[in-house]
């Protein structure tokens, strides 16, 4: 056994109970690589603007985004060459604005990621033909100066070395607001919303994405129009929706940025960059609360926010939990009650395991939390086929819940379990709960009144952690969601008794479905799956349905669903028993979804009633858009391919498209002022699989890599 | 001999030929499949290798299939084709049959075989797909699932209902209790 690195050696002891085999790397002496120390230097700049964000600095990786030295490295790449992993990064990243850096800038790249897992830097240079087999060259041993950086300035990235990583900004009150025409919003007013408003994140408690008002409509949409724009900022991840109360309209920013505009002419009242700047590109800020006189945020360092209304000035400031550890904030945040209810992302296991939790919104006093791992000893604890607490991940909720008044209850949906693959995490078909279940929470205890698992034993990323809109149906008060495998659930939300499920996109890792028990069945390959095999899955991990969200046309009683159309190869690996360090552990290869003709985007139309499907059309470009829908009859979504366009609801047919200048990103609204009917949609970059998988995957399509921004359409003023 | 159009990027519309139905093959009981044919399953490093682009169609007169097609645009000069047949729809599986390939970057694909019980329902099910493979993708370049012929969703044209779903238009691939 060859002397390691005390920081390897740590590891290595903890790593021990697992399989990790070192003797097919580790035991090597490290050979001289095919890179030299200026490319390593300067591939160590590149790395840090560009790729640091996702996969940290210490190459540790962090979510899905997975580890790019040390043992899950060489697992994942040892066998290959450098070749290969040259021409993945170059194919695949940065994530979401892939090929956008010079080959140059790629092969510096590698050769700090070699040096990162213990190759030694020799005379001859890495170029895009270099190919010799990682494993001869490295052994997963992270130098200690990579393995524990010193934490870097986010400012030092200012060199305009890349788009990943944000330019320095004066963060604080950079414009104090005096809004004296600020109407404070009650609880009367988030049950029952001004149509003339979009007071909530997705339109109402119930998530329906729906605006009552229809002066814009079927008849005149082609008449729509650009009333103004506002850039954003570059940099993260942009999937934002804008709240609108009485004419002010609040926008969560990239960076942390919150921004209060005029509505109606696109003017700035104020503006607070609470930041920290985006470093990942891998974290939204889908959506902020208003309530009473103040404006809530949960920023993505974990930190909850409560702003001014009127100013902009912070009020107070809450710790949800401790982002240096990697948690995460992306989803949203929802009042209810008096309370501001938030999730949390990026959970690998260690303590605290991700939970939601409610604060006070009058002081940020924190009121209740509710684990979303089920830990031994707590019920659900025994749905883990009993392996260690410190290795249950995942159960992350990045998505905001919903609410219903009457019942006082918030519903919230799970993600997945990690490792993705049940063989990674050793589960079986264990149900892994409270991964990819529905939550009804008490709002005002955060106790737990029913909870219903939609995929119990999960294995390919497929979460079911999105919207959970809520309709009734007659005296039937029901909850209604869409998960990343296409099944669009009915439940009753009194109960969490299981209603009614239908398939909305091709899948083929369910081969049948119980109705009387309402569980899909999974096909047997993937019940007795193995790590290190690929086993294929459609849809892919870029989901049937993903986060852009769903729309309730509550006069037609459609729900209109936003699909993906990819499948994908997953490869789960054995993983080290690191305590608090699980991450996806998984490999996918990515294809075109069979009978699709090559279109990646769907959009659907299913009667929420008889669960019947309604239309349906295909384009090539997903739609990275949620949907709106309005009682005009129109519905309004925007595509990968730059297009934003308004659909008759009751026919799918396009009345309305307009050409924006990136990817069309985000959460479309519809508010009014001054009796003048305004649509709102942001442009957005950033993101997961459902950009990643359309920028590897559709080479015909182009689009470039910056112009986040918001545009307001209306119809022409009379002359 | 199936001529394949692609219109536009969203689309995809295909055009068949008159001359396959004009094919002695061609009578009332034949059935039809088709497949666009698109990259393999890929990751980055192996993206560059497997692009282009294709068509696949398929006709099945009693146990006889006559397999036609053609692509375009590959990375690498084609050098085989084949028939493989998987557990399911997307699912990658043995090969079981070779087709005749002509053409370098670009060409046609054609073969005839008899099939026995097992494939013929393999067929049916939508289990089917073709493979070409070229010099830097010797594994795969780009393959697609044989489905029965089908109606396009296309913006310009949503469909009623659900439009096309493999698992529940293609026989044998889903069962509910």
């Amino acid at each position: 056994m060859p002397v390691v690195g005390k920081s390897f050696a740590l590891s290595l002891g903890a790593a021990a109970a697992g399989l990790w085999a070192l003797g097919a790397f580790a035991q090597k002496a490290p050979a001289t690589g095919p890179f030299t120390e200026i490319q390593v230097a300067a591939g160590r700049v590149a790395y840090i603007a560009n790729c640091a964000g996702c996969h940290e600095e210490n190459l540790a990786g962090s979510g899905d985004q997975p580890p790019l030295a040390g043992p899950g490295f060489m697992i994942a790449w040892g066998k290959r060459s450098t070749k290969d992993l040259y021409e993945d990064i170059r194919a695949s990243m940065p994530y979401g604005k892939a090929g956008s850096l010079d080959a140059a800038t790629y092969q510096n790249i590698v050769a700090f990621i070699l040096t990162a897992n213990g190759a030694q830097a020799g005379a001859q240079e890495f170029g895009s033909d270099t190919n010799v087999s990682i494993g001869a060259i490295a052994n997963g041993q992270v130098p200690a100066e990579i393995a524990h950086p010193v934490r870097r300035a986010v400012a030092a990235a200012d060199d305009g070395a890349g788009p990943a990583m944000p330019r320095a900004m004066r963060l604080g009150l950079t414009l104090a607001g005096h809004i004296k025409n600020y109407v404070p919003v009650t609880n009367d007013m988030l049950v029952h919303p001004d149509p003339n408003d979009w007071l909530i994140y997705r339109g109402n408690y119930q998530a329906w994405s729906f605006s009552p008002l229809g002066q814009i409509n079927d008849a005149n949409v082609r008449q729509l129009q650009l009333k103004w724009s506002w850039a954003m900022n570059e940099g993260g991840e942009n999937a934002t929706g804008p709240t609108v109360h009485n004419g002010i309209m609040f926008l969560a920013n990239t960076s942390n940025t919150v921004q209060a505009l005029d509505a109606k002419t696109g003017s700035l009242l104020w503006e607070n960059r609470l930041g920290p700047p985006a470093v990942r590109a891998y974290s939204a800020l889908r959506s902020l609360a208003v309530f009473e006189d103040k404006v809530y945020i949960n920023a993505t360092d974990a930190q909850l926010y409560a702003l001014d209304a009127r100013t902009g000035k912070v009020l107070w400031k809450t710790h949800i939990a401790d982002s240096a550890k990697g948690f995460n904030e992306t989803g949203g945040v929802i009042v209810a009650h008096g309370k501001v209810i938030v999730g949390l992302t990026l959970c690998r296991g260690q303590e605290p395991h991700c939970f939601i939790s409610a604060y006070d919104a009058d002081t940020g006093k924190l009121d209740w939390k509710f684990t979303t791992i089920a830990l031994k000893g707590t019920p659900g604890g025994d749905t883990w086929n009993d392996i260690p607490d410190d290795m249950r991940a995942g159960g992350e909720t990045w998505i905001a819940g919903t609410y219903d008044p009457d019942l006082n209850t918030t519903y919230w949906g799970v993600a997945q379990a990690k490792p993705w693959m049940r063989a990674s995490r050793r589960t079986g078909s264990a149900a892994t709960l409270y991964a990819n279940s529905t939550l009804a929470l008490d709002a005002d205890t955060g106790n737990l009144k029913w909870f219903y698992s939609h995929a119990p034993g999960e294995s390919f990323d497929l979460d079911e952690v999105f919207e959970r809109v809520l309709i009734d149906h007659g005296d039937q008060k029901t909850l209604m969601t869409v998960g990343k495998a296409g099944i669009l659930w009915k439940l009753d939300r009194v109960t969490g008794r299981f209603l009614d499920a239908r398939q909305t996109v091709f899948q083929n890792v369910f081969s049948g479905f119980d109705m009387k028990k309402g569980e899909p069945i999974y096909r047997p390959d993937i019940v007795a799956q193995k790590t290190d095999t690929w086993i294929s899955a459609c849809p892919s991990a870029a989901g049937g349905h993903d986060w852009p969200p769903t729309s309730y046309d509550q006069p037609n009683d459609l729900m209109i669903i936003p699909l993906g159309q990819s499948c994908n190869l997953m490869l789960g690996h054995d993983i080290a028993q690191h305590t608090g360090a699980v991450n996806a552990a998984g490999l996918e290869r990515v294809f075109f979804m069979p009978g699709t003709d090559g279109n990646m985007g769907r959009l659907a139309a299913y009667r929420t009633a008889t669960m019947q499907p309604v239309w349906s059309f295909q384009q090539r470009a997903p739609f990275l858009t949620g949907v709106l829908s309005t009682g005009g009859n129109l519905a309004c979504v925007g595509d990968y391919d730059r297009v934003f366009r308004c659909v008759q609801a009751t026919s799918g047919k396009t009345l309305w498209t307009t050409r924006l200048p990136t990817v069309v990103q985000g959460n479309p609204i519809s508010f009014s002022v001054d009796g003048k009917q305004y649509i709102a949609i942001t442009t957005g970059l950033g993101g997961g699989s459902p950009i990643g998988k359309p920028s590897s995957m559709l080479s015909d399509i182009h689009n470039p890599d910056h112009g986040q921004a918001l545009y307001v359409f209306g119809l022409p003023d009379p002359d | 001999m199936a001529l394949v159009k692609y219109c536009g990027r969203g689309a995809a519309i295909f055009v068949f030929a008159a001359s396959v139905a004009s094919v002695d093959l061609a009578v009332a009981a034949d059935q039809k499949f088709d497949t666009r044919l698109t990259a393999v399953a890929f990751d980055g490093a192996m993206r560059a290798s497997v692009q282009g682009d294709g068509h696949a169609a398929a006709i099945l007169s009693g146990k006889r299939l006559l397999v036609t097609g053609d692509f375009m645009e590959l990375p690498s000069d084609a050098t085989s084709a084949h028939i493989f047949v998987g557990l399911g729809i997307g699912i990658p599986g043995d090969r079981i049959f070779d087709l005749t390939v002509s053409g370098a970057r670009g060409g046609t694909i054609s073969g005839s075989f008899v099939l026995n019980s097992k494939q013929l329902t393999a067929l049916r099910s939508g289990h089917f797909y073709v493979q070409i493979s070229s010099q830097k993708a010797p594994d795969g370049n780009l393959w697609g699932w044989l489905m029965p012929e089908h109606p396009i969703a296309a913006p310009d044209e949503p469909l009623p209902g659900q439009g096309f779903l493999p698992q529940l238009d293609v026989p044998g691939n889903w069962t509910q209790k």
